[in-house]
């Protein structure tokens, strides 16, 4: 019984997606916004009781060894639900005066469940499980306005792929099973071999990388990810790049790793392909888009290029710098999406019926109309490219240096030269806002918006000056995946 | 490898068949059968009433709102049923009892979000 309290942050949030959605159906339109503040009481004591397991350095295997609590879950699951933190606060404004706000707050909540099931389970059938509640729940979400043909096509797609990408992942699992009669990740980590000395095997592993890559949005799987981005309401774009991205990553190392080491050096030369492949077009493409958010989704892709560097390193410092990188990127891109859902309200305010309020054209002036999310954006902007003082340089300074430690020094190269390409175009974004004239005049940030943008900003800020203790925990986290 | 292979062969020729057969029928049906044409040959009831209307109907989407909240129903039931046989002879009855109700509450959530947003209500 001892055991179920390790699990009480999910179950917290289970009560709460139920409360919220029961009680979403006895409030009128304009009550519902207490709905919001429900979800961020949960959340917030879900991240407290996450805190104190992670603190705790509490180790333990549950439900006959499909689930573990160890401090790789717990910093997934802290990444998470922060980002739904940022979500939720955010989304209190986004959704307000909504009839369907407790669909959407106990959608958030499930998908987050979902992901914090991937982020503990120890078993195929487990993570798989936890794939689809989070991918379901996200595939409703993005799809919210439903009465926008935009947010319908982003909606469609990525739940087509999504489709896709879990016939995938389920065939591969299958062909795991049949290869090494077991589901259960460490029996599988113990009968690699089985896996890699056989053709079918590969195929397996190829299914694999290929289900988790579309989660990822590594680059032959990355076609959903730019559309769905752009298309989905911002705030939920936040959610998918910050959180739902991330899924794949901790299901990848997961899974993935435990074939990699057995694998060795032939299979070190197609991942690094991969990630090069991942951030160069992510980078490139970015260059010439006009649409702020679509920029951040091949940016999001270019990240995800970067991170997947680990798996090519797979030093336990590399792992450590993925999942630092993971921990920032969160915050980063959350808080970018947030403040580009804080430019289209700014839109929405001038013009009922404005579209494509995310095109470039509406950041011109910023610092003269909106100072302060103008400010934070430049600073989510300058830590995705990896200047120092701010998240993004502390991760790629431990990724791209463990990268050159291990000898893959042409690896770290192009990695740097990538980072150089990106900085032009959030450069661009930097110029329209602080150097073009606009007509506009002031208009203040909606409070949610504003706290949610200024937390991550907060958190992009300590990670980038003080990062000690996430180095720390990150490498605690890694070492659970090299023992 | 070549045993699994093997064991595959009555598959294999099933598939084979199942390929030819729909060819041959059609041709065999192609030389024996008598055709005579005429205007009611192409009717959709050749020997019924004259249909009216097009074909391409819209129909309500409330029918598929009860095909799923029947779903909720049908999965506790589902696991009712390994719930009641698995466990005999633990002596955990009261345990058992109290769980199978938290999931019942759990499934029942549904049921009443159903409800109260008039998913039952035929006309709207």
């Amino acid at each position: 019984m001892e055991d179920i309290l390790l699990l009480a942050p999910e179950i917290i949030l289970a009560v709460t997606a139920l409360v919220v959605l029961v009680a979403g159906l006895y409030l009128k339109t304009e009550h519902k916004v207490a709905l919001g503040f429900i979800s961020v009481a949960g959340i917030i004591m879900a991240i407290a009781l996450t805190m104190s397991i992670m603190l705790a350095k509490t180790s333990a295997s549950m439900f006959y060894d499909t689930m573990v609590i160890d401090p790789l879950s717990q910093v997934f699951k802290l990444v998470f639900l922060s980002v739904a933190l940022l979500v939720s606060i955010a989304s209190v404004k986004y959704v307000s005066e909504d009839r369907n706000t407790e669909e959407f707050f106990a959608l958030l909540l499930l998908a987050i469940i979902g992901m914090m099931v991937v982020s503990s389970s120890n078993d195929l059938i487990t993570l798989f499980l936890g794939f689809e509640l989070a991918g379901l729940a996200t595939y409703a979400l993005v799809g919210f306005e439903k009465k926008n043909i935009k947010v319908l096509e982003a909606s469609m797609k990525y739940f087509i792929i999504g489709a896709v990408s879990s016939a995938f992942l389920l065939f591969g699992m299958s062909y795991v099973y049949g290869m090494t009669g077991t589901t259960n990740i460490p029996g599988i980590a113990a009968n690699a071999h089985l896996l890699v000395d056989n053709p079918i095997g590969i195929v397996a592993i190829v299914m694999l990388i290929a289900g988790f890559g579309y989660k990822m949005s590594l680059v032959p799987f990355h076609m959903w990810a730019p559309d769905t981005y752009q298309g989905a309401p911002s705030v939920i774009s936040a959610l998918l790049a910050g959180a739902s991205k991330k899924m794949g990553f901790i299901a990848a190392f997961k899974v993935i790793i435990v074939a990699l080491i057995a694998l060795n050096a032939e299979w070190q030369t197609i991942f690094a392909v991969l990630a090069v492949i991942t951030m160069t077009l992510g980078n490139v493409v970015a260059l010439s888009q006009d649409s702020v958010k679509r920029m951040l989704a091949y940016s999001s892709v270019a990240q995800a290029g970067y991170i997947s560097m680990a798996f090519v390193v797979l030093t336990p410092t590399a792992l450590a710098g993925g999942i630092l990188y993971i921990l920032s990127h969160a915050f980063m891109k959350a808080g970018a999406f947030i403040a580009v859902a804080i430019v289209g309200f700014m839109i929405l305010v001038g013009n009922k019926d404005a579209r494509d309020t995310d095109h470039i054209d509406n950041f011109r002036g910023l610092s003269k109309r909106m100072p302060i999310t103008a400010f934070a954006l430049m600073v989510f902007l300058l830590a995705l490219a990896g200047i120092p003082a701010t998240a993004g340089f502390v991760s790629k300074f431990v990724l791209f240096s463990s990268t050159i430690e291990a000898g893959l020094v042409w690896l770290a190269v192009i990695a740097i030269l990538n980072s150089a390409i990106s900085l032009f175009y959030y450069a661009r974004v930097i110029k329209y806002m602080y150097f073009m004239p606009t007509e506009g005049g002031r208009i203040t940030e909606p409070a949610p918006y504003a706290i949610a943008m200024i937390l991550a900003l907060v958190a992009v800020l300590v990670i980038g000056i003080w990062p000690e203790p996430f180095i720390y925990w990150a490498s605690e986290a890694a070492n659970v995946l090299l023992i | 490898m070549a045993g699994i292979i093997d064991s595959y062969i009555p598959v294999a020729i099933i598939l084979v068949v199942a390929i030819i057969m729909p060819f041959i029928t059609m041709f065999i049906v192609n030389v024996l059968s008598p055709r005579s044409s005429g205007e009611t040959k192409f009717d959709t009831y050749e020997s019924g009433s004259d249909p009216t209307g097009e074909a391409r109907i819209q129909f309500k989407v409330e029918y598929y709102l009860y095909a799923i909240s029947f779903v909720i129903f049908d999965v506790a039931v589902l696991f009712m049923f390994p719930w009641s046989v698995v466990f005999v002879g633990y002596d955990i009855a009261a345990l058992l009892t109290i769980e199978l109700l938290i999931f019942i509450t759990v499934l029942l959530f549904g049921f009443v979000y159903l409800w109260k947003k008039e998913g039952l209500q035929w006309e709207k």
